[in-house]
């Protein structure tokens, strides 16, 4: 039970580590987090209904194709958080909601209230490490997620790019005038950020039901993530992330499945108002 | 308050034809039922309880600028309470409808107290999660009947809901009418959304005004969803409590425009307008839902102070539009 | 004596802002305070007006002990305050803007319409009155900051660095002005980084360097004072005096 939590963990740590960066540099909420996870889920899907072949062959496609998308809706999202007028953050924060209700009703239209699932060689297979016997399947979602951290992590911590994120994040203005082009910035975590999540997506529609209004669920577990974590505060995630999967299987056990969410929601609101800059104390 | 820039300027004495449309519209509204077909009045219901909801939402949301992603837990527990009232208890509708509100508000109170110290996006996630968590809750317990929803006595009168819906959503427009638009509580708010720090430095007690705000802003959706209760006769955790009413909320109050009196009305009734015109020609039931996502986001970056706000200031020519287009493209 | 400091110490995170700051001000006269950046001016004004909270050390303003009490209730007690950048309400009318600052004054609204037009006129901004604040420059906004202040009634008011951003002419005209609000029923605290305004406007200066008093005095004798001269210009030019 211990293990299954904290393999489905590592998954949202992809997810996370992405929306707290988006926040962290942009400061940008994005409420369609769930639907970004929802879309690649669906275009794993198709992908796989159309051309056959193993749904983690497609993963990089999607992970490029994300990027564009995610690229070309970028400039959108910063007029929108740019503007003179209100309160940027809320207001990138309801363009973000506007795009969630898009895409979500977008797939309903589209799909309909079916669900889906996608299967890969790794479905049904089990890996023995040591005495324990785990799932094939988690277990490459686990493998996923801490690669794409370990990635992250070298990107943002040793390449030049990765320091000017942190940078930028760190305080906007300044990076600005040291040269960095904030804006370009912010497209290029935002265009990294929507591609990474697409690709664990697909990863989550192999592991659970692909449905059009699975974007809510991914939504609150991203928020609950960065939340625990502290906004902009990215080696929180991790930790929060291993929390997560720890709460959700536990309270699965000894509770009750229809609990989870409630214990979910009451850590997080707990959280929100004893430490709203995460347990860590480090968001912003 | 900027939609109505000549505040200052304000004739005490109001001249007869401003209050011309806002007449026909009280006429209309009063003799619809007995001149509309039964769809068309259910239709008119509906409209009506967007319209005072919306409103609600807009005077935490719009006026204070506290946007309340969980508003819809307020309409729940007013459905919830008032049916609970009238099956388990035995209690008139009329009572339960009072204890809808107030206990809407008692809630609001209660959450409002930690949760309004929260900026911005932290108050936008909390309420939201919790609004989440009181749908969870109601599903679970038993005495809400759980995910089974709750029955209630049933009394078909389409006339009688029409004219309780007018008089709820009246009230509450009169009531942001008369506190927001036009006394100090109003521009409190306003001064909070603008420049809560500045607000506090002269003088404005921020912590009370909010909470009576969000209170305030409780009150109204507890009552509708009370009426809503015993007037669809069943409700369910997804149809009461389900996050998609809080959706249409911000959604109608952004589109017709936050902060104004009007905005939440014509937003209302834009969104069910559209909603019933594209149920009519593609007969699908989410294909709106795509329409309108993409009209809060045009709203967000073209329109921010809605369509309200629209009427109130110029339209782009076609060479500035074109242009506007391009910077927001250009790399 | 309207307001006192006693030995008030604020510290963020490592570094103490504010280290043992004493400081006395008498009833109806314009003190003022400088200092090199971050020195803790701007957050010495915080805590008076009561956004922060001292770590330890007391605030007392005209015998009453008002440390840790919230903004809105130091202004009701009559502290009013201008910030450095000014922060008006951006969506409503320059009067409109001043009638909310009246509202703990006036019992109606429209009480508070004829004060914040008497405040507007005051300032020279009644021909700016009904235009929205995103339309008034710099220097407006500056008098706009100062008449939402006074919309309160203060009878201490504290000015962050009113002259920041402004032109030489408009320097002069914003002299004229603080100048013309000495009365005795008005303290006045100014916090400024151009020595000729500081030295011509004040009775008092306080110096500040790394959250302490380095010197207190009449003008005249504080740009004599040697620790004050290191402070701004450095050990070696003093050292070269």
């Amino acid at each position: 039970m211990l293990i299954d939590g904290l393999l489905i963990g590592g998954l949202i740590i992809v997810v996370g580590i992405g929306f707290s960066l988006c926040f962290g540099v942009m400061h940008i909420v994005d409420f369609a987090v769930g639907e970004w996870v929802m879309l690649g889920a669906y275009t794993g899907y198709i992908m796989v209904r159309y051309f056959g072949y193993d749904p983690m062959i497609y993963l990089p496609i999607i992970f490029l194709i994300f990027c564009g998308v995610g690229w070309m809706i970028y400039p959108l999202i910063y007029r929108a958080v740019s503007g003179k007028r209100h309160n940027p953050v809320i207001m990138g924060l309801v363009f973000t909601f506007g795009l969630s209700i898009l895409a979500k009703g977008g797939a309903l239209s589209v799909w309909g209230y079916h669900i889906q699932s996608i299967t890969t060689w790794l479905s049904g297979k089990s890996i023995s490490i040591g005495v324990l016997t785990i799932p094939a399947l988690r277990f490459a979602g686990f493998v996923f997620g801490i690669l794409v951290t370990i990635l992250f992590m070298i990107f943002l911590y040793k390449t030049k790019f990765g320091i000017i994120i942190r940078a930028t994040a760190q305080d906007r203005d300044t990076a600005n005038l040291l040269g960095a082009d904030v804006r370009k910035i912010g497209g290029l975590v935002y265009s990294l950020y929507a591609g990474v999540t697409g690709m664990s997506g697909v990863l989550i529609g192999t592991l659970f039901s692909i449905h059009a209004a699975m974007g809510a669920k991914y939504c609150t577990l991203a928020f609950f993530v960065v939340v625990l974590a502290g906004m902009g505060y990215v080696p929180g995630v991790i930790i929060a992330a291993l929390v997560l999967g720890l709460l959700q299987s536990f309270v699965g056990v000894y509770i009750g499945g229809r609990y989870t969410l409630v214990a979910l929601f009451m850590v997080m609101y707990g959280v929100l108002l004893i430490t709203p800059k995460g347990i860590l104390r480090r968001g912003i | 308050m900027e939609l109505q820039a000549s505040k200052a300027q304000a004739v005490p004495v109001p001249s007869v034809w401003r209050f011309t449309p806002l007449g026909l519209l009280l006429v209309i509204c009063l003799i619809l039922p007995w001149l509309a077909s039964p769809l068309w009045i259910r239709i008119a219901t509906e409209v009506l309880m967007w319209a005072g909801l919306a409103q609600s939402w807009n005077i935490i949301g719009g006026y204070t600028g506290y946007l309340c992603f969980g508003h819809g837990a307020f309409f729940g527990l007013g459905s919830y309470v008032t049916g609970l009232m009238m099956v388990k208890l035995g209690w008139p509708f009329g009572i339960g409808l009072l204890f809808s509100g107030i206990l809407a508000s008692l809630l609001a109170v209660i959450i409002g107290y930690p949760t309004l110290r929260l900026r911005g996006a932290y108050f936008a996630i909390a309420t939201w999660a919790f609004g989440e968590m009181v749908r969870q809750i109601a599903t679970i317990l038993d005495v809400t009947g759980g995910a089974f929803g709750l029955q209630l006595p049933s009394f078909l009168n389409l006339r009688y809901f029409y004219y309780v819906m007018l008089a709820v959503t009246g009230l509450t427009y009169l009531t942001t009418y008369f506190l927001l638009e036009r006394a100090r509580f109003g521009y409190k708010l306003l001064a909070i959304r603008e420049h809560e720090e500045a607000a506090e430095m002269v003088g404005v007690d921020t912590v009370s005004i909010k909470m009576k705000a969000f209170a305030l802003s409780a009150f109204f959706p507890g009552v509708l969803g009370g009426i809503y209760a015993y007037w669809v006769t069943y409700i369910h955790p997804d149809s009461v409590l389900g996050a998609q009413l809080t959706d249409f909320m911000v959604v109608m109050a952004f589109l017709g425009g936050i902060g104004s009196l009007w905005g939440p009305f014509l937003g209302a009734v834009v969104v069910q307008l559209v909603q019933r015109i594209l149920w009519l020609f593609w007969g699908e039931g989410t294909f709106y839902l795509v329409i309108i996502g993409a009209a809060i986001c045009a709203v967000v970056l073209f329109i921010p102070n809605g369509l309200i706000g629209l009427m109130e200031s110029r339209f782009l020519s076609p060479r500035e539009a074109v242009s506007q287009l391009r910077k927001t493209f250009k790399w | 004596m309207i307001l006192q400091s006693n030995d008030l110490v604020k510290s963020f995170g490592g570094v103490t802002a504010i280290n043992h700051l004493s400081l006395t001000v008498e009833k109806g006269t314009v003190f003022g305070i400088i200092g090199p950046n971050g020195s803790g001016k701007t957050t010495f004004f915080n805590l008076v007006n009561g956004v922060y909270t001292p770590d330890s050390g007391r605030v007392t303003f005209d015998g009453k002990n008002i440390t840790g009490l919230h903004p809105h209730r130091i202004a009701e007690l009559g502290i009013g305050r201008t910030f450095q950048i000014p922060a008006p309400f951006t969506k409503m009318t320059v009067l409109e803007n001043v009638m909310v600052s009246t509202f703990i004054r006036a019992s109606s609204l429209k009480e508070s319409r004829k004060m914040a037009w008497e405040i507007l006129e005051l300032v020279r901004l009644d021909d700016k009155g009904n235009t929205q604040v995103a339309n008034v420059t710099l220097e407006d906004r500056k008098r706009l900051e100062l008449a939402r202040a006074l919309g309160t009634k203060p009878s201490l008011l504290l000015l962050d660095e009113v002259m920041a951003g402004l032109t030489p002419s408009e320097v002069k005209a914003a002299i004229e002005l603080i100048r013309s609000l000495r009365t005795r029923e008005l303290t006045l605290i100014v916090v400024e980084h151009i020595m000729d305004v500081i030295l011509s406007l004040c009775d008092r200066i306080a110096v500040l360097d790394y959250g302490q008093k380095i010197a207190e005095d009449i003008p005249d004798q504080i740009v004599n004072n040697k620790e004050v001269i290191r402070a701004y210009l450095g050990e070696r030019y003093s050292a070269r005096n």
